[in-house]
C-alpha cells in the first residue's frame, strides 16, 4: 500500500549503498579528454607563400609537383618534414629556406628551394656519380657541413643562422662560421674571385670565430641582408662584410668587402643586443633600448630631415625614434621600419602598407598601431605584442598568446591569409600552434610553432 | 619594325622560375633576333650607363650588374620599346608593387636596384645599347630587311 503510493508519486527509493555504486559507475563512464598527439616534437613548422622555387619544402615528388594547380600556398600549411624531425630554427632567403635540426644521425642543417648559387650546398641528383646537380630542391635535404675529426654532433648544432638573396651563413655551437653560396660582393666573408662559378659549387667556407672577433668574444647572432652579412657578438660588437653600395655594411664607405670588419660610428661604444635587416636598410638596438641605423634610406626610414642622405655608410643614432619610449625589438624591411616598445606598442614608418588603413603611405614619423589589432580585448586585456619582424615587402607581429598577425604587400600569398589581396591592417594568420619564431622571406614565410598541448 | 634591347639582370637569372616566366612572356610578345649571356663588367657598364654617371646610384648599379652574368636579348615587334617597358613597369620596385602589381618588376624585382630587367628608353638608346652588347649584330641588315618587306 505504502510502496505503491510512492511509485505513484514518481519517487524512486534507493538504499545508501546502491546510490554509491551508481555514482561510481558514472565516474568510470566520464571520458577523460586526452588530445591526440601525432608527434611529440617540441616544434612544428608552418609554411606558406610562393612554392614554385621549392622553398616551402612541401612537395615530395617532381611528378606530383607538376600536377598541382597553383603556384602559391595561401594558407599556413604544416611542413611534413617537421613531423619527423625536431626543428630548432628556420631562416628564409630569396626562394630558399634552411632548417636547423636535431637528429640522431648527426645532420644538423637542412635546406630546400633554389640552389642555383649552391646556397644549400652541393646537391646531386640521384647518386653521387651522376654529374648533374640540382638547381631546385623541392624537399628538405641535408646540407653537409665540413667537419673536423674532433668535432662532435653537439658541436655542429646550429647556434644562429641567416639567409640572404643567394647566400647562407651558419654559426655552430662551437663557434665556427660556415658560409655558402654567392660571394660576388664578398658576402660569404672571403675574397671575391672574378668569374667564380657558384652553380654546382661544393665550396663551403669555414671561419673560426676567433678570426672574426678574437678569443675573448663570441658570436651570438648572424643577420644577412640581401647581399651582405652582419655578425653580432656577446660584447655587443658588430662585424660586417658584403655589398656596401648603399652603406649597408656600415664600414664608412660604399665598397664591397670580402674581409669581415668591426664597424664603429655611433655604435662604437654601445653594447648592441640586436641587429636586423631584410634588404639594404639596417636597424640595431642597444641595451638601453636606443635605435641605431645605417644603409639605404631612400624612403626616409633613417632620417627625415630636409637634406637627408639617402645612403648612410656609418652607424648613426636615430632621431626618429627618440621620445617613443624604450624599445625592445626592431625590424627593417625594404622601404619601411618597425619598432616595438617596452609597453608592447608596435610603431611603423617609411613607405608601403604601414598598417593604418586602406592606403599605401609614406611617413617618416613613427606611429603606433592600436593594441586591439593584435588580439587585446576585454576578455584578454593583458595580451600584448612580444616580437615583431618583417620581410622586404611585408610585416608581422607575434602576441603573448602566440598568435601571428600579418600585413603589407601580399606577394605570391606570403601573408598566409587565404587570399591574394594586399592586407592594409594587421590580421591574424590561422596557424595551429603557438608561434615562437617567424622567418620572413621575399616571397614566402615560415613559422616555427609550439603545439598547444 | 622597331627593335629594342632587353637585359635580364643577375638576380633573376638565378631564379629558374622567374626566367621561365619572363622567357614565355617575351616569346608571346616579340620576335627574338639575337640573345646571349653577357657579363656586364665595370668597363662595359661605364659605356652602357654613361648617362647615369655622377648620380648617387651609379656605383650601386654598376657593382650590381657586375655581380653575375646577365642575359641580353634583341626584341622586335611593333612599337616594341614602349611595349617592353610597359611589361617591365616602373623602375622603382617598391612603388611598382603597389602601382602595377602584375608587371615584371613587381613580381621579380627585389629592390629599386635589383629591379629584374632593363629596357631601352628610346630608339637611339636602343641602337646604342645593342651596339655595346652585340657589336657583331648588323643593325643595317635588319633595317634593310624591314624596308624590303614593306
Amino acid at each position: 500500500m505504502l510502496k505503491s503510493a510512492r511509485i505513484g508519486l514518481g519517487i524512486r527509493w534507493y538504499t545508501a549503498k546502491a546510490k554509491r555504486s551508481v555514482l561510481a559507475q558514472d565516474q568510470s563512464k566520464v571520458k577523460e579528454y586526452t588530445p591526440k598527439v601525432t608527434d611529440n616534437h617540441e616544434h612544428r613548422v608552418y609554411v606558406w607563400g610562393f612554392q614554385e622555387t621549392g622553398a616551402l619544402g612541401l612537395q615530395t615528388s617532381v611528378k606530383k609537383a607538376k600536377e598541382r594547380y597553383t603556384e602559391m600556398v595561401h594558407h599556413p600549411t604544416r611542413l611534413q618534414f617537421s613531423n619527423n624531425n625536431e626543428i630548432t630554427d628556420v631562416t628564409a632567403g630569396y626562394g630558399f629556406t634552411a632548417y636547423a635540426v636535431q637528429r640522431d644521425d648527426g645532420e644538423t642543417l637542412f635546406g630546400s628551394g633554389l640552389n642555383t648559387d649552391s646556397q644549400l650546398g652541393f646537391q646531386v641528383k640521384g647518386n653521387a656519380k651522376d654529374p648533374s646537380n640540382l638547381d631546385v630542391i623541392i624537399y628538405p635535404t641535408a646540407i653537409k657541413l665540413p667537419r673536423r675529426q674532433e668535432e662532435t654532433d653537439e658541436d655542429m648544432q646550429v647556434k644562429s643562422m641567416s639567409a640572404g638573396r643567394a647566400h647562407l651563413v651558419v654559426v655552430t655551437k662551437n663557434g665556427t662560421v660556415f658560409t655558402l653560396g654567392n660571394n660576388s660582393y664578398g658576402q660569404c666573408g672571403r675574397s671575391i674571385i672574378e668569374d667564380e662559378r657558384y652553380s654546382g659549387s661544393a665550396l663551403i667556407h669555414r671561419i673560426p670565430q676567433e678570426d672574426i672577433c678574437g678569443k675573448e668574444d663570441e658570436i651570438t647572432h648572424v643577420e644577412c641582408g640581401q647581399d651582405h652579412t652582419m655578425f653580432l657578438t656577446k660584447n655587443g660588437r658588430i662585424y660586417t662584410c658584403g655589398w656596401g653600395a648603399d652603406g649597408q655594411t656600415g664600414q664608412g664607405n660604399y665598397h664591397t668587402a670580402g674581409q669581415i670588419t668591426l664597424i664603429g660610428g655611433d655604435i662604437a661604444k654601445e653594447k648592441i643586443v640586436r641587429v636586423t635587416c631584410s634588404s639594404d636598410c639596417v636597424l640595431a638596438l642597444n641595451e638601453a633600448g636606443d635605435v641605431f641605423g645605417w644603409g639605404n634610406s631612400e624612403y626616409g626610414q633613417l632620417d627625415d630631415s630636409e637634406h637627408a642622405e639617402t645612403q648612410i655608410n656609418t652607424p648613426r643614432a636615430l632621431k626618429l625614434t627618440k621620445g617613443i619610449g624604450r624599445i625592445k625589438d626592431v625590424a627593417a624591411g625594404g622601404s619601411f621600419c618597425m619598432a616595438l616598445t617596452d609597453e608592447g606598442l608596435v610603431y611603423t614608418w617609411g613607405f608601403g602598407i604601414l598598417g593604418f588603413g586602406p592606403f599605401v603611405e609614406q611617413t617618416s614619423r613613427p606611429q603606433h598601431l592600436l593594441p586591439p589589432l593584435f588580439g587585446r580585448n576585454d576578455f584578454s586585456n593583458a595580451t600584448t605584442v612580444v616580437s615583431i619582424g618583417c620581410g622586404v615587402f611585408h610585416m608581422g607581429a607575434v602576441n603573448s598568446d602566440g598568435d601571428l598577425f600579418m600585413w603589407g604587400k601580399n606577394r605570391f600569398g606570403h601573408l598566409g591569409l587565404g587570399h591574394k589581396k594586399d592586407q592594409f591592417f594587421p590580421f591574424k594568420a590561422a596557424i595551429n600552434g603557438k608561434v615562437s619564431k617567424v622567418a620572413f622571406g621575399v616571397d614566402h614565410t615560415i613559422a616555427l610553432c609550439k603545439p598547444y598541448f | 619594325m622597331e627593335i629594342t634591347l632587353a637585359l635580364i639582370k643577375p638576380h633573376v637569372l638565378r631564379n629558374t622560375y622567374a626566367m621561365q616566366q619572363i622567357r614565355a612572356l617575351i616569346a608571346q610578345n616579340f620576335t627574338v633576333l639575337d640573345q646571349k649571356e653577357v657579363h656586364i663588367t665595370k668597363e662595359l657598364s661605364a659605356k652602357f650607363y654613361a648617362e647615369h654617371r655622377g648620380k648617387f646610384f651609379y656605383h650601386r648599379l654598376t657593382s650590381f650588374m657586375n655581380s653575375g652574368p646577365c642575359y641580353a636579348l634583341i626584341l622586335q615587334s611593333e612599337a616594341c620599346i614602349k611595349k617592353w617597358r610597359g611589361l617591365l613597369g616602373p623602375t622603382k620596385v617598391f612603388r611598382a608593387v603597389y602601382s602595377d602589381p602584375d608587371c615584371i618588376r613587381a613580381l621579380y624585382g627585389l629592390s629599386d636596384t635589383r629591379n629584374a630587367c632593363h629596357g631601352s628608353d628610346s630608339e637611339e638608346s636602343a641602337m646604342r645599347e645593342i651596339g655595346i652588347l652585340f657589336p657583331e649584330f648588323k643593325l643595317d641588315a635588319v633595317s634593310r630587311e624591314v624596308k624590303k618587306k614593306t
